[in-house]
């Protein structure tokens, strides 16, 4: 358990830093993470919606976009190189592999995430207050929903001509909960409202990810192994 | 209390053929497609 | 016996189930219209019920026996049980479109609206996309064996969602109670119209059989074209 917890760091500290040198990925998500928010902003109308309204909704299309666009490179840089082969060939537990992609993800979308939440605050005028620490830690159980289904649906997307557009055909019917439970949870943070209406979102947010997150390190090796 | 109901019947007869052709399509392609894979193709093997 | 006319049998006879069954669902017709009572406050449109709701319950048990059979697809690796998923997956698909089509032709006199975000609606969206997915993938793939194991797990974590959309989606309404113009009748039921839902969903079981059948004996007919072309026919 502790091994495969190791290999999984190694191999995500791997994927990172292949990723950090060649920055493509992450910064086209960060601008259009940027423009989809900008969007957003144009596209209400000011008399009737308050920003803190729809700035919920803003954040998560936008988190939820740029999360399927980072898995989506993920593993095309792996097919480019053929680095997967390699790696199936190593005596490496096929859920060290998973881990370390799904670590390796989570990074990556996290800071597209960390990159356009500031903007978010910027661009909607979201008291500071009311967003920390609360916001974040909804970002982080949510993405870990996305990025784990993410991860495998992109292990197999990759493997067909039509990867770009089969990965949302998969994913997005299991990027529904934890998107509601992000903007649920978004929302009444925002309004300040007592905790224990936040409290239940959060409760179902970690639990589609500790269901998921063991689901699909458990159906993993049927993804990588013939 | 309503005494009579509402004019809906449009709206049924809609929906019970809208079903029936639903079903029925499928059964019919399912009988094509069965053809079409039992018989070779017209213009021969590639 | 050959794949081909072991395929061929099964079409045959999957055909026959499924023509009873539209003739069964013919008498359905009879008997909604006929012999089932109307619904005062909902009129005529109400006996879309018996059509919608039998197709609802057939798409939500074969999307279960989908994950299901995928699951022990991947415990016992018998092609037999692939072929059987994927045949009931596109069957799903009919009684998905079903669903979805009968039901905002009976929500819009009912409710006043075409379509609502309420948990079943939204639920039944879900499936239908959710087949749609698993049949995309499998379009996509070409090897068999790929095939049946990726579209395997796509069935099993779909099957596990579907309790999580239900939650999440019944949650978020409790939340924003909707205006509801008329609420369908659920709660008691005369007993004609609980007989004709149920004959209904009998009804829905000897169509899934029947296509079923017939589905699965087509992809035998194919694997079995497609082996003779790669021989090099005679």
């Amino acid at each position: 358990m502790a091994e495969t917890l190791r290999l999984a760091l190694v191999l995500a500290g791997k994927d990172i830093r292949a990723e950090l040198r060649s920055r493509t990925a992450l910064l086209s998500a960060v601008v259009f993470a940027a423009l989809v928010l900008v969007v957003f902003n144009f596209a209400r109308d000011p008399t009737a919606l308050g920003p803190e309204e729809i700035a919920p909704s803003a954040l998560w299309v936008t988190f939820a976009l740029a999360s399927m666009l980072a898995l989506n490179r993920a593993f095309h840089m792996e097919r480019e190189h053929g680095a997967i082969d390699g790696l199936l060939l190593a005596p490496v537990p096929r859920e060290a592999l998973f881990l370390g992609k799904f670590l390796a993800n989570l990074v990556f979308v996290g800071i597209v995430e960390a990159v356009a939440l500031p903007l978010g605050i910027l661009f909607f005028n979201l008291p500071l207050g009311a967003v920390l620490p609360g916001v974040p830690i909804v970002a982080i159980l949510a993405t870990i929903g996305f990025v784990s289904v993410g991860t495998i649906f992109s292990a197999m997307a990759v493997r067909t001509r039509f990867a770009e557009l089969l990965l949302p055909v998969l994913l997005l019917p299991f990027m529904v909960p934890p998107l509601i439970g992000a903007v649920e949870a978004t929302t009444r943070l925002l309004a300040q409202r007592p905790l224990n209406e936040v409290i239940g979102w959060l409760r179902l947010l970690a639990l589609y990810d500790v269901v998921f997150v063991i689901l699909c390190t458990l159906t993993f090796p049927a993804v990588v192994d013939e | 209390m309503p005494t009579e109901p509402p004019p809906t019947g449009g709206y049924m007869v809609a929906a019970y053929i809208v079903a029936a052709v639903i079903y029925l399509g499928y059964t019919i392609s399912l009988w094509k497609r069965a053809a079409a894979a039992r018989h070779p193709r017209r213009n021969g093997n590639a | 016996m050959t794949v081909a006319s072991a395929g061929e049998r099964l079409v045959r006879r999957g055909l026959i189930i499924a023509v009873i069954g539209l003739v069964l669902l013919a008498g359905i017709y009879v008997l909604a219209l006929a012999d089932t009572p109307t619904e005062l406050h909902q009129g005529l449109a109400q006996k879309i019920f018996y059509l919608h709701v039998p197709a609802a319950w057939t798409a939500l048990l074969v999307f279960s026996i989908v994950g299901i059979v995928s699951a022990v697809y991947l415990w016992l690796q018998d092609e037999r049980l692939d072929r059987f998923a994927a045949a009931s997956a596109e069957v799903g698909v009919a009684f998905s479109a079903v669903m979805l089509t009968t039901g905002p032709i009976w929500a819009k006199p009912i409710w006043g609206t075409w379509w609502t975000w309420d948990a079943r609606l939204t639920l039944t969206l879900f499936l239908f996309f959710l087949f749609v997915g698993y049949l995309s993938l499998r379009a996509a793939l070409n090897d068999p064996a790929e095939r049946a194991r990726f579209s395997a797990v796509v069935a099993i974590l779909g099957l596990l969602l579907v309790p999580f959309i239900h939650l999440s989606v019944y949650l978020f309404r409790t939340l924003h109670p909707r205006p509801v113009v008329l609420k369908p009748s659920k709660p008691s039921l005369p007993p004609e119209m609980l007989r004709t839902v149920l004959l209904s969903f009998g009804v829905c079981l000897v169509l899934y059989i029947g296509f079923v059948t017939a589905r699965y004996g087509l992809s035998l007919l194919r694997e079995a074209r497609e082996a003779s072309e790669v021989a090099g026919a005679d």
